[in-house]
Formats: structure tokens, C-alpha cells, sequence
């Protein structure tokens, strides 16, 4: 049997919900689109491309730019330290690394520019040498701080699975240690990392809260802009369009670049390579270099705001808050998971509807919170005005409104948004389950669903849960979506958090602030250290 | 694929879940409205402690529960708007009075006799189409460095674009609705050209790029990265409360200073309410506004988050507050700030404030 035909089961029982998947992510952009091509006509866009247009375009590029530099630089050298090399406290790093995602990046902003403005503690402790945090380097470091982990985990992971083959054929053959993972396991990692720098340029486009604080109008404050001031929803629409070309270019290079590295190891046996010990000195420096972006982009912050946090009463609903926030995520994150899996799988069918399904979803992660809450506004208000007749007529009642009546609506805009994250972790998990892995397993007797669960599911659970936990974080800290479609008396603490803080009162948005990465913290922890177990036993066995 | 399947079958449970979730709270539709549960659904842009005390003092006198949700005033208008007939919106309140036109030019909101609430209020103070009404003000005024700018230097917002402010002026980003208004209060005054020539001086006049809000721009005027800084006049009041000792220093390194009290009066903004076109419970939301101005709540925002009442007599306690009082307002109806606010943003676009 051809390992084609052997591969055809899973990937055909794996796409419907690929289109489900596909759906639920590209319908609030095909909603937006709609509205911008059949909206009226104004001279907004003009004036703003004359005016505006072009700051908002090079801010947006620069902000991209820095937060891909440095998360990228971040997660892969942290990541390979920890995958290949033994220093002291690399055990509790390898997980601890992950940690500043739980971080909200306007969260970080609000503590930096805090510490370093004119009148700041750093500001005044330096006689103001140390550089206000502010504009696009300061947004773009910002990011890179705290979206990093992106880079790093997935880095992490795929240094650890590594064969160490090619490292060890590269170190016969007379390269040095750092030569030979330069020339055989970066670019074999290259397709992970390409898949957490897309998520990282993609979260900071379509950031509002950061960019807004520190002053650097990108795009996204510009379509806010368009469509809360002088322009309209039709304004802001066609300016979302312009991200959404911007995404799908930075996924087609990242699919492009992993399709040219998809590779298979030649030997069947899966042999990960050694760590080698750094020596006294050298491993001094490689704990550093893991404390520093440690310190800047969750310490330090969360120091602040718990400093200022001790000088102020708690804010009433707290705990509400933590509560709503908690059920929002991990609901969206199970959904996510199982939607991004399943696209992972219909994809290994390599079939057309699959990969459309697949490109579709991504355009979701495009657009920026806002933007998807205004689809979901217009696909719920325009179904409603479709059941509502015909259901009155058959039941004698009225539909229940769709748009206030729960928290569906919120999590339809989550998983649109979502979703496509968990579909990249995901492939880049099943990637290690080799069509001749499934040969094997069949040829030596395990029924398809035998295979799935005792070949293909202890391979790739590390990958999956991380999906999911990308996901539960990134609910946790989103906000304008939430602000937009939440029900009644349903606040989150992103909520809570940025009213506070964009009414410049730091010291009561300071609790809430702190409280989304700490409950963003126990759930990371427990996976991480999941992650840490899983992947020793398979690296042993 | 059991997994799938099961996921599959778990999603669309959530969603039947979420979907049939009768409606929580106070979105009852009218058939099942008894008069036990009366309840008041509430879209604000206000998010004040002071409003969970008025809330809270609302419900314990009539019994009417407040549903509410906050959020920006663009995003409450987009919601209501989006929900249509069927919007379980009874009362929108919002921070800006161009918001509050916003939402009339949108259709949102029911023409309602505010004469019935209270006689005590001024006649700028309520949309001359009887669509929305102030409940407190606030002023935009100037913050200026106790060392570096002697009294009587700044008498106007016009002063402020003069060369000899060059490179001393901390201000906030325009994307902010209440530099929106104060510009839109130029134009009504001085017409458009005259206002874009103040704002490209003010751009010129910058300190440093637009970063944070009102009370960055004060922290910057104390630590001495500029001299003058417009800010709301409350900032300063919860600077000077503040528990923070810096920010006490900061605000005590300034003078807040209301301008243009020889000409046209300082520039003011409003919060205010009006009631929804579709509300479904509209006495109650009558109920809850006339409420707000009574001199109870009206006390609440004069002591809790420093806005000054609307209603004429009331009394309260806050020395911080009164120490600012009284001033010359601009008396001009609030309602043009709303007609002025998209011309506003284009000439900052056009001068290129940030």
C-alpha cells in the first residue's frame, strides 16, 4: 500500500470539521470584506491617504519588524540553549521561559512607561539617561518581550525532537558545535519557527491596546479611528482589508518556507541529540541570557503593578471577573484545540478543500479584535433577521436574540480569531508523525484507531496541549472583542484592567492587570511541566 | 476519528448551550416582564466607582436592578446599533458630548421632556432635540510647571500656539475624544481655518510625541520634559488625592489653570444619557435618569470622582473640587461639539497630531 493511500483515512474523516474549523474563522472576515465592497462610498479614505495612510503603514512596519527581530532572536537562541545544552537551573527555565505569554503586552506597556516616563522611578534613578518606553521601538520591544514564548516553545520542541543525526554527521565531517546548529538543526527547525514568528507579527498588528498606550498609531489605531471618528464602519472595513493582505502575505511566505523544508529522518530510529555541558563560565552566561528577557518581560512588570497595586483598594468584582475570564478561555481553548487538530490532520490528505480550509482559517488571526466582533455583529444580527419570521411562525414565540442573549457570540469571535493558532502548533506536531510511523503501526497489526491513540496521540498530546494553551492565554488578555460582545455584567479582568488603565488610573488597574497572568500562570505551569514530562519519555524511550 | 467526532459533538453542545441560554438578567423580553423583577439595562461609557454607589443607591430605593455593560461610547453605539429593534438597551450614558451626537445622528435614541427631571440645569447643558441630557461636567483646562512659568504667562488656549511655547507642550494623542472636543470647541468658536492654524502650532509647540493620558502629560510637566500640559481638570484633583506619593508631588509641582476666563470661558465636556429609541423598559430608564440628577447622585460625582454637579444648588463635600470653583465655562451648547468633532479629526490629520 502506498503510504499516499495508507494516509487518506484519517485526513478524509478530519475534514468536515476542517470546514467547520475554516468557517467559524473566515466568516467574520468575509463579513467585514462585504461590508467594504458593498458599503457607500465616502472621501474618508482619501483624506486619510493623504494625510494619515503612510505613518500608519510605517509604524506598522516598524513595530513588526521589532517584534519579530527580537522575539525571533529571544525564542531561538533560549530555546536551543535549553533543548541542546546543560547549564545550572535549565530544568526550572524550561518551563519558566514560557511564562512572560501570560503577560498581556498592554499590561507590560503600562508598567514600563510607568518606571521609565519623565518623573519615573528608572527615569529619575538615571537623571533621565534611561530612554522613555514609547513609540514603535518601544511597542515593537514590548511585544518581544512578551510574545517571545511563541518563538521559544515551539522552538524548544523541535530542537528536543530533533534527530541528532545531521548534528552529529555535520560534527564528524569538522564542524564546530555551533557551525553544526547553524548549518543542520536551524534550518530543520526552520518551519516551527517560521509558524511562531507569523503569530508573533500577526499579534502585534493587530494589537490595539499597546500600540495606543505608548504612542505608536499603527494601522490598527487607524481603522479604530476610522471607525469611531470621522470615517465609518464601511471606512474601517476597507482599511481591515489592507491587514488582512498583509496576513495572508506573512503566512504564504511562512507555508511557502515550510513546504521547501518538509522533510522526513531517513532512519526509523529516533535518536535525539545529547546535550552537551557547558562549561563554568559559559554556562553562567547562558543562564543570564534566560534571566534577562525573564526580568523584562514578567518580572519587573509584575513587580510594578504589584507595588502599585499594594497602595490601592481593590476593585469590587474581582473574583466575578476572574471567574468570567477563566470560563471564557477554557472553553474557547478545548474548541480551538480540537478544531486546530482536526485541520492539522485533514491536512496531511493534502487535498484542495483541505488546504483552503486551512489558508481560510488563517485569515481570522488577521484581523484585529475589533474588526472580527464587527463580522460576528453583522453575521448574528443578519441570521437573526432571517429565523426570527420563520421561527415565529413555526413555534409561536420569539427566537431568542442571538447577539446579547450569552457568551456564544463571544466565543464564535474568539475561536475566529484563535483558531488559526492552534492550527500551526498542531501541524507542526503531527509533522512528527511520519506516514511511515502509520505504515508500521498497521503493518504490525493496530487497528486505525489503535494507531491514532497509541502511535499518533503520545507523539503529538505535547503539541495539541500547547495549541490549546496558546489559545487559553490569548482569550485571557483579549480585550476589544470582549468589550464589544460581552452579555451583561460579564466583565473580564482584561476588561476591568484596561478601563481602569485608559482612564490613566494605574493604581486600581494595577490588581486586575496582575491578576491575567497569574491565573494565566497556574494553567501555563501545569502544561508546561506537562510538556517537560512528556517530552523526556519520549526522548528515552 | 473519535476525537474529532467527540469535539465536534462537544462544540456544537456549547453552542446549543450558549445559543438557548435564556437571556441572563434583565433582557427578559415584555411577556415575561412582571412587576417583581424590574429591571434597568445599562450601556456606559462611565466606568467610576461613583456609579456603582448611584447604582447601587438606584436599586435600593425603587427596587429596579441595573444590568450593565461598559465599554467605549463607539462601541456601545455600534452594539445598539447592530442589535436594532430587538437592542435590550434602555439607557446609554457616555463621557463626550460628540458621542452622545453620535448615537442621536445613529437614530439610538428616544426624544424624551428632560424639563420634568429637573428645572435646575442649564439650557447648554441638553440637546436642543430633547435627545440626551448632561448629568456632570468636566473641564479641559491647563496644567502649568510652578518654576518655569510665572502666572498670567497663559491666558488662552490660543496663547498655547504661540512660538514661545515651542517645544513645552505635553498633550495627549488626538484619537482621544476629549481633544476632539476641545478642538471641535475652536472650530465653533473661531471657525476652521483659524482652529487647524492653533492646531499646527500646538503640534509645532510639542514637547514630545503624544504619549498616555491626561495625567502623563502633568507627570511631565513635574519631572520637567515640558512646561504646560492640557489635561481634564479631574486628573488633577485624583493626582492631588492620589495614594501615591509621586503623584501628590507631581500635582503639587503644577497649577491647574482654567483659561479664557476673559473671553470665552473654559472649554467643557459632559457626561450624559439619553434613552434608547427601542428601550424596552423606558419608565425605568426614565426613572434611573431623572435619578442621576437628583442632588444625591448628583453629591456622589462632586465627592467620588471630582465632576462637577450639573444641577445648580447642590450641595457637597470635597475641598479639592471647590478649590478649583467656580470658573467661566464656555456656555455654548455642548451639542455642537458633536456637530464640530468630524471636522476636528481631519484637521488633526491634516496637522498631523498624532
Amino acid at each position: 500500500m502506498s503510504p499516499a493511500a495508507q494516509g487518506r483515512w484519517l485526513p478524509d474523516r478530519a475534514t468536515g470539521l476542517a470546514i467547520l474549523a475554516a468557517l467559524v474563522c473566515a466568516a467574520p472576515v468575509f463579513a467585514v470584506a462585504w461590508i467594504a465592497v458593498t458599503g457607500e462610498t465616502g472621501d474618508y479614505l482619501v483624506h486619510l491617504a493623504r494625510t494619515r495612510l503612510p505613518v500608519y503603514l510605517l509604524n506598522s512596519l516598524f513595530v513588526g519588524l521589532i517584534a519579530a527581530g527580537g522575539a525571533g532572536l529571544i525564542g531561538t537562541v533560549l530555546g536551543w540553549l535549553v533543548a541542546r545544552t546543560e547549564f545550572p537551573g535549565r530544568t526550572l527555565l524550561s518551563w519558566v521561559l514560557i511564562l512572560p505569554l501570560a503577560v498581556p503586552a498592554y499590561v507590560a506597556a503600562y508598567a514600563w512607561l510607568d518606571l521609565s516616563q519623565a518623573g519615573g522611578p528608572l527615569h529619575n534613578a538615571t537623571g533621565g539617561l534611561f530612554p522613555t518606553v514609547r513609540g514603535a521601538w518601544g511597542s515593537g520591544l514590548m511585544f518581544a518581550l512578551v510574545l517571545y514564548p511563541y518563538v521559544y516553545l515551539l522552538a524548544r520542541d523541535t530542537f528536543t525532537g530533533q534527530s541528532a543525526d545531521a548534528y552529529h554527521a555535520a560534527r564528524t565531517l569538522g564542524a564546530g558545535p555551533f557551525s553544526a546548529f547553524l548549518r543542520t538543526s536551524l534550518p530543520m527547525a526552520r518551519p516551527a519557527l517560521a509558524a511562531g514568528l507569523a503569530l508573533v507579527v500577526m499579534e502585534s498588528l493587530a494589537d490595539y491596546g499597546t500600540v495606543s498606550y505608548l504612542g505608536a498609531p499603527t494601522l490598527s489605531i487607524g481603522l479604530v479611528r476610522a471607525w469611531s471618528g470621522a470615517g465609518s464602519l464601511v471606512d474601517a472595513a476597507r482599511l481591515s482589508l489592507i491587514l488582512v493582505a498583509v496576513a495572508l502575505l506573512v503566512f504564504g511566505l511562512e507555508r511557502a518556507q515550510r513546504s521547501r523544508a518538509r522533510s522526513h529522518t531517513a532512519s526509523g530510529r529516533h535518536r535525539p541529540a545529547p546535550r552537551f555541558h557547558l562549561p563554568r563560565l559559559q554556562g553562567l552566561a547562558a543562564l543570564l541570557a534566560c534571566l534577562a528577557p525573564l526580568m523584562l518581560g514578567l518580572v519587573i512588570p509584575l513587580a510594578r503593578l504589584g507595588w502599585l497595586a499594594l497602595n490601592e483598594q481593590p476593585a469590587p468584582d474581582l473574583l466575578a471577573a476572574s471567574w468570567h475570564s477563566l470560563n471564557l478561555a477554557t472553553i474557547s481553548a478545548v474548541l480551538a484545540a480540537g478544531l486546530g487538530l482536526s485541520t492539522a490532520y485533514a491536512l496531511r490528505g493534502r487535498t484542495f478543500i483541505a488546504t483552503a480550509s486551512a489558508r481560510a482559517a488563517g485569515l481570522g488571526y488577521a484581523v484585529p479584535g475589533a474588526v472580527a466582533a464587527v463580522g460576528v455583529i453583522a453575521i448574528l444580527s443578519g441570521t437573526q433577521a432571517l429565523i426570527d419570521p420563520a421561527w415565529e411562525r413555526l413555534t409561536g414565540h420569539v427566537f431568542p436574540i442571538l447577539l446579547t442573549g450569552g457568551a456564544a457570540a463571544l466565543i464564535f469571535a474568539y475561536l475566529s480569531r484563535f483558531a488559526a493558532a492552534a492550527i500551526g502548533p498542531s501541524e507542526a506536531a503531527l509533522a512528527r508523525v511520519t506516514p511511515a510511523l502509520d505504515g508500521a503501526a498497521r503493518t504490525l497489526g493496530a487497528t486505525r484507531g489503535e494507531t491514532v491513540r497509541r502511535v499518533h496521540w503520545p507523539l503529538i498530546a505535547a503539541g495539541i496541549t500547547s495549541a490549546g494553551l496558546l489559545v487559553f492565554v490569548e482569550v485571557l488578555k483579549e480585550l476589544p472583542a470582549t468589550m464589544i460582545l460581552r452579555p451583561f455584567n460579564y466583565d473580564t479582568l482584561a476588561i476591568i484592567a484596561h478601563n481602569y488603565a485608559s482612564d490613566e488610573r494605574l493604581g486600581e488597574a494595577a490588581l486586575p492587570s496582575l491578576l491575567i497572568p497569574l491565573v494565566a500562570l497556574l494553567p501555563m505551569i501545569f502544561v508546561a511541566r506537562y510538556l517537560s514530562r512528556t517530552r523526556s519519555s519520549s526522548g528515552t524511550a | 476519528m473519535k476525537y474529532a467526532k467527540l469535539l465536534a459533538a462537544g462544540a456544537l453542545s456549547v453552542f446549543a448551550v450558549a445559543c438557548s441560554q435564556p437571556e441572563t438578567g434583565g433582557t427578559d423580553t415584555a411577556a415575561a416582564q412582571t412587576d417583581e423583577s424590574r429591571v434597568v439595562n445599562v450601556y456606559s461609557a462611565r466606568h467610576y466607582r461613583s456609579d456603582a454607589a448611584i447604582f447601587a443607591a438606584f436599586t435600593e430605593q425603587t427596587g429596579i436592578e441595573v444590568n450593565l455593560i461598559e465599554a467605549s461610547g463607539d462601541q456601545l453605539i455600534e452594539r445598539v446599533r447592530a442589535d436594532g429593534p430587538r437592542s435590550p438597551a434602555d439607557v446609554i450614558i457616555t463621557v463626550d458630548a460628540a458621542r452622545l451626537h453620535r448615537a442621536e445622528e445613529a437614530g439610538l435614541f428616544a426624544q424624551t421632556d428632560f424639563s420634568e427631571f429637573t428645572p435646575d440645569i442649564a439650557g447648554n447643558l441638553v440637546d436642543p432635540q430633547g435627545y440626551w441630557i448632561a448629568l456632570a461636567k468636566r473641564a479641559r483646562v491647563i496644567a502649568y510647571s510652578n518654576q518655569r512659568v510665572e502666572p498670567g504667562e497663559i491666558e488662552t488656549y490660543e496663547d498655547l500656539a504661540d512660538p514661545r511655547w515651542d517645544d513645552r507642550i505635553c498633550v495627549r494623542e488626538s484619537g482621544n475624544a476629549y481633544n476632539q472636543s476641545l478642538l471641535a470647541s475652536m472650530v465653533a468658536r473661531l471657525g476652521e481655518e483659524e482652529a487647524e492654524a492653533w492646531a499646527a502650532g500646538i503640534v509645532e509647540n510639542m514637547a514630545r510625541p503624544p504619549q498616555g493620558g491626561d495625567i502623563t502629560q502633568i507627570i511631565g510637566v513635574a519631572a520637567g520634559d515640558c512646561d504646560v500640559a492640557i489635561t481634564n481638570h479631574y486628573y488633577y484633583a485624583l493626582m492631588r488625592n492620589s495614594g501615591e506619593a509621586a503623584n501628590r508631588a507631581a500635582a503639587e509641582a503644577v497649577t491647574l489653570f482654567f483659561p479664557n476666563q476673559e473671553t470665552s470661558g473654559a472649554h467643557i465636556n459632559i457626561s450624559g444619557a439619553g434613552i434608547a429609541a427601542n428601550a424596552p423598559h423606558p419608565e425605568e430608564a426614565r426613572e434611573l435618569i431623572a435619578f442621576f440628577l437628583t442632588p444625591e447622585a448628583q453629591r456622589m460625582f462632586a465627592e467620588m470622582t471630582n465632576e462637577i454637579p450639573v444641577v445648580e444648588g447642590v450641595e457637597w463635600e470635597n475641598p479639592t473640587l471647590d478649590a478649583m470653583l467656580p470658573f467661566v465655562a464656555d456656555d455654548r451648547n455642548v451639542s455642537e461639539l458633536g456637530d464640530h468633532n468630524a471636522t476636528a479629526q481631519r484637521i488633526f490629520d491634516r496637522v498631523g497630531w498624532q
